[in-house]
């Protein structure tokens, strides 16, 4: 039996955390916990990920505000264990489990070596660009057509104008599912969130702009556990948004208006309803970085190109290349409280890495 | 609300002729369509049906659709919880609609929704409002006039109203002679009144006396329950009958009250308490159940029955036993069970207003809800279909005979049974 080795006197082997949002963020908070070393590596100058980057008002389904669970988030890894490369980027990588040698490349500073145990791919994802294949929606020709995230920011500003003439809207609809479930477009997934980001926007819409009518056009909503009666019940019995099933096939201009053309599929019947500002529901695609960094390490990546989980169900954070973990969205489309659970699991399995290298065994 | 098609016939336009500027210029190019309207969400009358106390569930609706297949109306219409959401979400308004006069409130709808829109708490709270703007069908109107004048939704003299007790055979006992009883009978309007109403309450007069129930009726001091006119919409009228009756009620001191309308029921439990009743209220079968065996039922009946859930005994009071305990101890009597039964019992198409609307409804369903039922009575196979409630004789002999199921099948309360294996009295 090997003698144990205190992980605390290894002071090489840190774990490396690739990616700087909810999930990196708390893996390496939870590795700082438990008496271990982390090396946050992100490629922004800022901490907080795509919450933070894309000016993210509340989130969902709490509607806490963003900057305020992401600062939380943020101050709980400003400690001693932590190691934090912001404006940086892992531009090289060689070695094995309990031994890898990076190089972390400031855009500032320039490469520095870095040496871990074990490596945590955070990397996240980036919304679904609806003019990327299709302009079915005319995202790109309509100044009134936006995007959950647009909607975002301007949730944040606490102003909700038609981009196109600066007024506040009298019907807004969002448009559920797009650039996700669609074999043409390459994204056969769900994209989970959406559904509920949508119904959450829905209620800040009718908050903020209570003489707006709002409509939610879905094939199906899926508003799978808490959300269902966290969001959805809410936004429809309190907040009158109307879901109407059937999304629509296209959005043609007229006057003044955008017309939303679709069927009603409960009614079985066709519809041409105005709007003055329709709302994309975009779903997630793997981040630049989360390809990158699966190319960089050789982890396996799915058809849609999020890294590959290798344990089926019952282990959701091991990548195909040992030593090398991955966990939030740069796994699949995920929202912040599997990111959050996952980041836990990945940290956990890290450390086993790391310890299992110090103490000599396999 | 008849189906919305793209293209309806009479947005067709087509002129034989057409002249232009002095010039014929006719041909097939002359037919030209409407353009359909685009403008058809209007979450305004949503709005407004959640604006009324009572309307604010229907707004909950997510159109799972299960309500559809439990609606008795839609079995034999178009109709149903979903639909009447989904036509308000896309123009129709409600209090203007004939979709506010069909539901019969037989809470169906609500045992199986995941929402919990409340049909019985919505259509009650619309339709006061339609009344007050004068929209009501003209018979549902002569109903409530009657009972506002005569206390009794037929408009019979109401100082007939213990004139059936001469038929039974012994004496049926009045509070304001008796001041004191065990037990207050609420005989209600139709058991007063019908013929065949008369005939189970001369039965039970009969079983109460062999049982030595020490009991009393009000007579003329008794007023309609009311609560089919409540769910129709008029609750002052309502609230004026069971003001009269809850006087009555004091006056004799009621502490138990047995009624042979499961409506009554219905509001004694859950109506009258707020309006200072507190007293406890029993159905007759659930009264009589454990006590048959102190019956001398002679008469084997060797007969097939199929028994029908009366919606405000069974799903809005959970009373499904006793009436299937009563005609099991019976003689001869071998119950066969419909396939909508107990919880998912049909509907008689009588509750909430439906008594009163056969006119107006015949405009909107294929055939009655009575018709449909009976239909199914017949085809178990059943001698007799027992009933408990006392709309339900008249709806099912009518429907009975307009299905030409006459000789076939007999419509008997169960009491009536009951008195039939007793024999004749001596």
């Amino acid at each position: 039996m090997p003698e144990a080795v205190n992980p605390e006197r290894n002071p090489e082997n840190p774990i490396l955390i690739i990616g700087g949002g909810p999930a990196g963020l708390e893996a390496a908070k939870g590795i700082a916990e438990l008496g271990y070393k982390a090396v946050i590596v992100e490629k922004a100058n800022v901490l907080g990920g795509t919450p933070i980057l894309s000016s993210y008002a509340a989130l969902t389904p709490d509607f806490r505000s963003a900057e305020d669970a992401m600062g939380e988030m943020i101050a709980a890894v400003q400690r001693p264990e932590v190691d934090i490369h912001l404006g940086s980027q892992v531009t090289a990588v060689s070695g094995q489990a309990g031994a890898f040698d990076l190089t972390v490349t400031s855009a500032v500073d320039g490469p520095t070596q870095v040496q871990a145990g074990a490596a945590i791919i955070a990397t996240g994802f980036q919304h679904f660009d609806p003019g990327r294949e299709t302009q079915q929606y005319g995202y790109y020709e309509h100044d009134d057509v936006i995007t959950l995230v647009d909607l975002e920011r301007m949730l944040k500003a606490e102003q909700v104008v038609r981009p196109s003439n600066g007024e506040p809207p009298k019907r807004l609809c969002f448009i559920q599912c797009v650039g996700s479930r669609d074999r043409q477009i390459g994204n056969e997934y769900c994209s989970k969130v959406c559904c509920g980001v949508a119904a959450k926007e829905s209620i800040e819409v009718r908050k903020l702009l209570p003489d707006c009518k709002v409509f939610i056009f879905y094939i199906d909503m899926r508003m799978y556990g808490y959300w269902e009666n966290e969001i959805y019940w809410p936004s429809q019995e309190k907040y009158k948004v109307n879901y109407v099933k059937g999304i629509a096939t296209e959005i043609v201009k007229k006057g003044d208006h955008l017309i939303v053309r679709g069927e009603d599929t409960t009614m079985g019947r066709p519809m041409e309803v105005p709007m003055d500002i329709v709302v994309l529901s975009v779903g997630m695609e793997p981040s630049e970085g989360t390809k990158q960094m699966a190319a960089m390490f050789g982890a396996e990546v799915n058809k849609y190109k999020f890294i590959e989980t290798v344990g089926g169900a019952l282990n959701t954070v091991q990548t195909s290349v040992e030593g090398v973990l991955a966990c939030g969205a740069a796994t699949g489309p995920a929202d912040i409280e599997d990111s959050i659970s996952s980041a836990s699991a990945a940290a956990m399995k890290a450390i086993a890495v790391v310890r299992k290298t110090a103490m000599g065994v396999s | 609300m008849a189906s919305q098609r793209n293209v309806e016939p009479e947005r067709i336009i087509e002129k034989e002729h057409v002249i232009q500027d002095g010039m014929d210029i006719s041909g097939h190019w002359n037919r030209m369509f409407e353009q359909r309207v685009i403008w058809d969400f209007t979450p305004e009358l949503l709005e407004k049906v959640g604006a009324v106390e009572g309307g604010e569930s229907l707004e909950g609706c997510y159109q799972c659709a299960q309500c559809i297949p439990a609606c008795p109306v839609n079995t034999v219409g178009d109709y149903g919880p979903r639909r009447i959401y989904r036509r308000v979400q896309t123009g129709m308004d409600l209090f203007e609609s004939p979709d506010l006069w069909q539901c019969t409130t037989c809470m169906n709808c609500l045992r199986v929704c995941p929402k919990e829109v409340d049909m019985m708490k919505i259509m009650p709270a619309v339709r006061q409002e339609a009344l007050l703007a004068g929209n009501v069908p003209p018979e549902l109107q002569e109903v409530f006039e009657n009972t506002l004048e005569y206390g009794n939704p037929m408009g019979e003299s109401p100082k007939k109203r213990a004139a059936w007790a001469k038929k039974a055979a012994d004496d049926v006992p009045l509070m304001k002679d008796k001041k004191t009883a065990d037990l207050l009978w609420f005989v209600e309007c139709y058991p007063s009144y019908h013929p065949r109403g008369v005939d189970a309450s001369v039965a039970l007069a009969r079983v109460l006396k062999v049982l030595d129930i020490d009991y009393g009726i009000l007579g003329q001091e008794e007023k309609c329950s009311c609560d089919s006119q409540r769910l129709a919409g008029e609750s002052g009228l309502f609230e004026e009958m069971a003001e009269h009756n809850l006087k009555m009620f004091k006056r004799y001191k009621v502490r138990k009250v047995m009624v042979t309308d499961p409506h009554a029921l219905n509001a004694f439990r859950k109506e009258y308490p707020a309006l200072g009743g507190k007293f406890e209220t029993i159905h007759y079968t659930t009264l009589l159940a454990p006590r048959m065996s102190e019956l001398a039922m002679k008469n084997d009946l060797g007969i097939k029955v199929t028994f029908h859930d009366p919606c405000y005994l069974g799903r809005h009071n959970g009373e499904y036993e006793a009436p299937r305990d009563m005609l099991k101890a019976i003689p001869g009597v071998d119950l066969i069970e419909m396939g909508r039964c107990r919880e998912q019992s049909y509907c008689c198409g009588g509750g909430g207003g439906g008594m009163w609307l056969d006119g107006f409804m015949s405009g909107h369903v294929s055939m009655r809800l009575s018709e449909e039922r009976v239909t199914e009575a017949v085809e178990t196979g059943a001698d007799v279909l027992a009933v408990c409630c006392p709309y339900e004789v008249s709806r099912f002999e009518d429907a009975v005979k307009s299905t030409g199921n006459e000789g076939k099948l007999v419509v008997k309360d169960i009491i009536e049974l009951v008195t039939e294996s007793m024999g004749s009295a001596q």
